[in-house]
């Protein structure tokens, strides 16, 4: 709506933070919508509501939510990351070669981890340079690079799965802490990390700056180029984390891993309410669209229905999310 | 102004006899309209008669309702209360589309033009011809855009070429093709002169005068006075959602009007003349400056002074934009020097430019200038995140500290810092603008057309804010279309032409002819590239 009829303009000027019901409405709207779905499931089944499906659920989510936060990162700038399943798989493979090397355990469990994160990382850095340096569309730039992450994991591993891990290694992905797996309480960490760095520090800003008008932030006298490359290395990283977080919990790693995953991470963004457009949007968000996409397959395998019908069924729930967010964007801009 | 209201109240009465004697038929009557969004009452009784084949302004401050009002003429709101009656008959469009129909165009002050399509394409959009097999008539479409193109003397316009190729003033020149093209019986303009330069401003209005011609309808939204004055026949006068009175052109003149619009309030701040200060050291110096557009060898030479307010006038596609984005670190430099206080500098990006000093209200708000979507605090800390931060964590109660400093210093109006740029009316956006390069205390700031799209009230304001400036020791450079704003503002006025100084004009010699003068004058001496 304009400003002449909103009559904004006449009031006064106020330096006073009022709390608003309109900017917590976005999380709220969905944390109902989530609310909705585990009061349905737990009248419907049996089952839903114990503790260890519970922890079925926490487990299931972990994977989606590590890849979502740090497409949270891309989508916010305007961008979008497709490459982050292939690279799972790359970081996986590179990790499964560094863990069988006979240096130790300790010692190899540590490469392993360092391996996966900085070849996610490393990856995430040429998605954004190059993306940034020539101003090419992200949707390429990763296509591309979901073919050669993918290509180069069958590569390096032979196309071969690469199995048994040390035990130590494995108890990782399968230890519970009052119950909640320790596995998505990193996850949750890194959430709760990744929040801090979008809504309290200068980068954090200028992403959000970035998302909407990037003429606007190069003028203020910032670095664009360097907040594109950030925004895609830390997607990268948290493929990077993913990857040992299969590991452990599967005790495998395999070359075809994570087929689809940037998929399942790119709805939970939009569920979320993040703007595939950019600038609009919040890790919170993130969060419960994760969620709500575990609760859901968990909630829909326990009635019984087929995966055929749960692939229908979830992909009914991201379309209508976009519709509610439509409204609901338009509901808190007026 | 005791007198001013009394004329005003006298004239309403005038005004309202004037129109029950009229026997010229009024073609378009709207009656006692209001229209309320929610609680707000963006129309609260206006009233208008369009007579047919006049040429009809309709002025007011942003917030008056103007745009309201148009909105509810070409069908996009429907009234809250109120009657419209067209030709006798009640009128109320459906949609836009409706409103076409019946015969009422508007060209928005937004270009709603297709930035990849050819003109052509973008001229026949409403209604694309097509041959006999039901295939898009290429040939058809070229040329009726080459009249729809020529009718309003757009001669120099290639139909094929893609409308992003071309400048802002023939975008707006190609949407007013457009909308004529159909058959209108009443034009809507809404501040079609604010991006355009005189002489194109001069063209517009010879062909709204062959339109009237035609017995179409003109109704004139504009900012500028000076055209009221010399295109129409009647204004009509908004001010918060009311009609305060109707006028004949020939019996009001430019000083009322403005009381009429402001209320009493801001004669004084209007009137306010420049106090020239003494200028200091050398700010900025430029050498045969040359942005990568510039022809001519000599480039653009200049000394800027702190404390000295320095124009820049000239034609669209003079260089004037290129010329601070050269400087600014945006645009490269291909040759000659620039001296930044007697230092040779040259600026690889805005953020250099920034670092030593300069800052740069552009002339795009809504893209360049503010991120609309942005709470108005986080805009004025953008340029200075490094105030409100430590070591990369912001810190949000000096940062609304530093936006409450500054949004009074501006009088800045606002429903709350956190709300949205976007909720601003433009004159705030602008105070935005420039409290975010305040926010730096910059030495140097320049300004590209800083009071664009600004109405009269926030315009005196913003006047204020760059004179207070100047006392302060800050250097300026001003680029603006509008000669009264530079006239009032500056202390030189630097006229270029082709990316190169035609002349300097001290303050003595201000004039629009003056100006003009040397902005339409072409130089023989220099070596083309």
């Amino acid at each position: 709506m304009n400003v002449e009829a909103t009559g904004l303009a006449q009031t006064p000027f106020t330096g006073r933070k009022k709390f608003s019901f309109k900017s917590v409405l976005r999380e709220a709207g969905i944390g109902l919508a989530l609310v909705a779905l585990v009061i349905i499931f737990s009248v419907t089944t049996e089952h839903f509501l114990t503790a260890n499906n519970i922890t079925n659920i926490l487990t299931q989510v972990t994977i989606n939510l590590v890849l979502a936060v740090g497409m949270t990162f891309v989508i916010l700038i305007g961008g979008i990351d497709l490459s982050v399943g292939s690279l799972l798989a790359l970081c996986a493979v590179v990790a499964g070669k560094a863990i069988s090397l006979d240096v130790g355990v300790p010692m190899a469990i540590s490469l392993a981890v360092l391996a996966a994160v900085l070849a996610g990382t490393l990856c995430g850095v040429l998605n954004g340079a190059i993306s940034a340096f020539w101003a090419l569309p992200s949707f390429i730039i990763t296509l591309g690079m979901l073919n050669v992450a993918r290509g180069a994991a069958l590569h390096i591993s032979d196309a071969r799965t690469i199995y048994s891990f040390p035990s130590e290694f494995n108890a990782f992905g399968s230890m519970t802490f009052y119950g909640i797996p320790v596995v998505f309480l990193v996850a949750l960490m890194l959430a709760l990390l990744a929040w801090f760095v979008l809504t309290r520090t200068v980068f954090g800003r200028l992403l959000y700056g970035l998302g909407n008008s990037e003429e606007a932030v190069r003028l203020a006298g910032h670095s664009v180029f360097w907040c594109k490359v950030a925004a895609f290395t830390i997607c990268g990283f948290t493929a990077g984390i993913a990857a040992i977080i299969y590991m452990a919990r599967l005790n495998i790693s395999s070359p075809i891993a994570g087929v689809g995953f940037e998929l399942n991470a790119i709805a939970a963004v939009i569920i979320g309410g993040t703007s595939l457009s950019g600038g609009r949007g919040s890790v919170l968000g993130t969060l419960l669209g994760a969620f709500i996409i575990g609760v859901l397959a968990n909630g829909l395998i326990l009635l019984g229905l087929s995966d055929f019908m749960r692939q229908m069924i979830t992909g009914v729930v991201i379309i209508v999310a976009v519709i509610l967010d439509h409204y609901r964007a338009k509901y808190t801009r007026s | 102004m005791d007198i001013v209201q009394t004329r005003e109240t006298s004239h309403r009465q005038a005004d309202k006899m004037d129109t029950q004697r009229d026997i010229s038929p009024d073609i378009l009557c709207v009656r006692e309209l209001h229209k309320n969004f929610g609680g707000v009452k963006a129309l609260k009784g206006v009233s208008l008669a369009l007579r047919a084949g006049e040429v009809h302004a309709l002025v007011g401050e942003n917030g008056a309702g103007k745009s309201t009002l148009i909105k509810i003429l070409t069908g996009v709101f429907q009234p809250t209360a109120g009657d419209i009656l067209l030709d006798g008959q009640a009128y109320k469009p459906a949609g836009p589309r409706d409103a076409k129909f019946k015969g009422i165009q508007v060209v928005h002050q937004e270009f709603n033009l297709l930035p990849h399509l050819s003109v052509s394409e973008n001229i026949s959009f409403e209604q694309m011809p097509r041959t006999r097999l039901g295939l898009l008539d290429r040939k058809e479409m070229d040329r009726r855009a080459r009249v729809a193109l020529d009718a309003i003397g757009l001669l120099d316009v290639d139909v094929r070429a893609p409308v992003y190729t071309l400048g802002i003033a023939h975008r707006q020149l190609i949407e007013i093709a457009r909308a004529l093209q159909s058959d209108s019986r009443i034009l809507i303009l809404d501040e079609p002169t604010a991006t355009l330069t005189d002489r194109e401003t001069e063209r517009l209005f010879k062909i709204v005068a062959g339109i009237r011609a035609q017995g179409v309808t003109v109704v004139f939204v504009s900012h500028h006075l000076s055209e009221v004055f010399a295109n129409c026949d009647r204004v009509t006068v908004l001010r918060s959602g009311e009609t305060i009175v109707t006028e004949d052109i020939s019996v009001t003149s430019p000083d009322q009007l403005v009381a009429h619009m402001v209320g009493r309030r801001l004669a004084r701040e209007m009137a306010q003349e420049k106090t020239t200060t003494e200028p200091g050291a050398v700010a900025l110096s430029l050498q045969n400056f040359r942005v990568e557009k510039s022809p001519y060898e000599e480039g653009v030479s200049f000394n800027l002074r702190y404390g000295e307010i320095l124009g820049i006038a000239g034609l669209v596609g003079a260089g004037r934009t290129e010329l601070l984005r050269g400087i600014f670190g945006i645009d490269p430099v291909i040759s000659g020097q620039m001296l930044r206080e007697g230092v040779p500098a040259s600026f690889a990006s805005p953020r250099e430019a920034i670092k030593s000093g300069i800052g740069f209200v552009t002339e795009d708000r809504k893209d360049e200038g503010l991120i609309l979507d942005m709470a108005i605090a986080a805009n004025v800390s953008l340029a200075a995140l490094e105030k409100v931060s430590k070591n990369g964590l912001l810190n949000r109660l000096a940062e609304l500290s530093l936006a409450d400093r500054l949004g009074s210093m501006l009088k800045l109006k606002s429903g709350g810092l956190s709300d949205r740029a976007s909720s601003l009316s433009g004159g705030n956006q602008q105070k935005v603008v420039i409290a975010k390069w305040l926010a730096r205390d910059p030495s140097v700031l320049l300004l590209d057309e800083p009071t664009r799209g600004v109405d009269v009230g926030a315009k005196a304001e913003i006047y204020a804010i760059m004179r207070n400036l100047a006392q302060k020791g800050v250097a300026m450079l001003v680029v603006s279309s509008e000669l009264p704003e530079l006239i009032t503002l500056c202390d030189r006025i630097l006229v270029l032409s082709d990316h190169r100084v035609q002349g300097e004009i001290p303050r003595e010699a201000f004039s629009e002819e003056a100006i003009l003068r040397l902005a339409y004058q072409r130089k023989d001496q220099g070596t083309k590239k």
